[in-house]
């Protein structure tokens, strides 16, 4: 310990610093979790200009897409939290679940 | 020279001196491979500090993928030097190699592991005995208790979870995934004797925890910390109800206790006096916790000021309004006949906020004399509001609620009204009367 004292350390490198290849650490499931962010801070914007400015089809697409989006993510961790899936399926439930709320979000726009 | 161009390696490394402090820096290394297939990134290492760069500092000791000393950022993603072959990247793709994230630089590609195996040390690594006994335990390997621990018990410690898992950066008192992996394989062993102590520990770090799977990728040996974390979750999920139990039993021993008038309160019911001063569990990470509870209050003020709001102006705002006069038509001025007292009922639409109701009210109307000189009553009594109506044989109003009694002239005869009956604005168009609704 008084060995720490003398030796002069470097600062801890944060993630992703002095790294070139940094893309290669970036997982999906950081990006789900990111998105997740994303888009629940979307909606905390849209949710408000929604109230105020009614049936402005931009905004409803938008926050159609950016409650789909928290959703289905939300989802996968909710899954994931409670062992209703594997975890070795994460990266499967991404895909899939996204997929499908984006899917049930075509047929609600588009069709419906 | 140009034949073996494909075996030719450019190799990046981090150096950081100590002795001269600063960022630190990439060293460039050209290096010819014979064969990379059977080369690790630790023999290309080594063969740096044998062949070009003495000083090049760097840890390893089994190089067999057994003691988790040569974890390091391999272009980009943690792992093992001595598990990583030169081959896994594509010819023509450079190598570098930096020390792991999160962790104090001593030199070049050696990090201070000291912060790790304190996180390590905090949840209790080690395996306590219920009871003692002689002879190996014998654990069925189809045991749901073996099942669910599986291959966590496989941690050789290198870090590359806490390297890689950005949640560490942000979180001060936050384990990381090794050491919670560790203190999982131990809170599901049912043989174990520390499951609260340990839980008290870890209950702060698990909820750290993203789910981003990062420590799951680059883990060396493929252990999954996020489902050993997702496991202490669903186990904490117990603990308030153990600390209900808890509590009763303490209170129990306690009455027992000053019921013999017993001194020695302390019967082994006392978790947290573990004598570890200053550690994380005992200042738990309440950052997150505050964090929490400042947003979900701010935010739930905000939206519900926001949807307030529009609320308030959308059903207050138009009643707030001044309300332009409602010009009634109801009927022809020939049609009233002179001296006598007309009932007319007014059909007009009243908006109250949003709400829209057609509504229909008689007024009487007191033809005097036929140069269109009319009195406009309003046929609510001045009472209590019950409709009054026109009796063309006592020549006065009734109101047949509580008897009221209006003369011609709207004054009152009889009865409880307070006030002679109300006149109503009128004004005549073309021939046409309209009465003003004010509401």
């Amino acid at each position: 310990m008084k060995q720490q004292d003398t030796i002069n350390y470097r600062k801890p490198l944060q993630w992703g610093e002095f790294d070139p290849n940094r893309r290669r650490n970036m997982f999906v499931g950081m990006w789900a979790w990111m998105w997740q962010r994303i888009t629940a801070i979307a909606i905390i914007v849209l949710l408000p200009l929604h109230i105020v400015l009614t049936y402005k089809p931009w905004l409803q697409f938008l926050l159609l897409l950016a409650v789909t989006f928290h959703a289905t993510l939300g989802l996968r961790v909710i899954l994931l939290d409670f062992n209703l899936v594997k975890v070795q399926y994460q990266k499967a439930l991404i895909w899939g679940l996204t997929g499908l709320g984006l899917a049930v979000f075509a047929l609600v726009w588009w069709i419906i | 020279m140009s034949t073996g161009q494909e075996n030719n390696r450019t190799v990046e490394i981090y150096r950081y001196d100590p002795a001269e402090g600063g960022d630190g820096h990439f060293d460039t290394f050209d290096l010819h491979i014979e064969d990379e297939s059977n080369t690790t990134i630790l023999d290309v290492l080594i063969r740096i500090q044998k062949e070009q760069d003495t000083t090049l500092a760097f840890r390893y000791a089994c190089r067999v993928n057994m003691c988790g000393s040569c974890g390091m950022v391999i272009n980009g993603r943690e792992g093992l030097a001595c598990k990583t072959n030169v081959s896994d990247f594509a010819s023509n793709q450079g190598i570098t190699l930096r020390p792991l994230n999160h962790f104090p630089v001593i030199k070049d590609l050696v990090v201070d592991m000291d912060p790790f195996f304190k996180n390590y040390g905090e949840c209790l690594p080690f395996f306590e005995p219920k009871e003692i006994v002689e002879e190996p335990a014998i654990i069925r390997p189809d045991s749901p208790e073996r099942q669910a621990i599986g291959l966590a018990t496989e941690c050789i410690a290198c870090g590359c979870c806490v390297s890689s898992c950005t949640m560490v950066n942000y979180h001060e008192g936050y384990a990381g995934p090794a050491p919670l992996n560790r203190a999982f394989t131990l809170l599901k062993d049912s043989r174990d004797a520390l499951f609260t102590e340990r839980m008290d520990r870890v209950l702060q770090s698990c909820y750290n925890c993203r789910t981003e799977f990062n420590c799951t990728e680059v883990c060396p040996k493929e252990i999954s910390s996020t489902r050993a974390i997702k496991f202490i979750q669903r186990m904490a999920m117990k603990e308030p109800f153990r600390k209900i139990e808890e509590e009763k039993f303490v209170t129990a021993i306690k009455g027992v206790e000053s019921a013999a008038a017993i001194e020695d309160v302390e019967v082994g019911v006392t978790i947290n006096s573990d004598g570890c001063e200053g550690c994380a569990h005992n200042q738990p990470d309440t950052g997150r916790r505050d964090f929490l509870t400042k947003m979900t209050l701010g935010i739930g003020a905000a939206s519900a000021l926001m949807v307030g709001g529009v609320l308030a102006s959308a059903f207050v705002g138009p009643s707030m309004r001044k309300k332009e006069t409602l010009w009634v038509p109801a009927g022809k001025m020939d049609d009233l006949s002179v001296g006598k007292v007309t009932t007319l009922n007014l059909k007009y639409n009243e908006k109250i906020g949003i709400y829209e109701q057609s509504n229909v009210k008689p007024v009487m109307v007191w033809c005097q004399s036929s140069d269109k000189n009319i009195v406009v009553y309003d046929s609510r009594c001045t009472h209590l509001g019950c409709a009054v109506r026109w009796d063309k044989s006592q020549n006065s109003f009734l109101c047949a609620c509580h008897g009221g009694k209006f003369a011609l002239d709207g004054s009152v005869i009889a009865g409880p009204p307070p006030r002679p009956l109300d006149h109503m604005e009128y004004k005549i168009e073309n021939g046409n009367l309209l009465v003003a609704m004010v509401s």
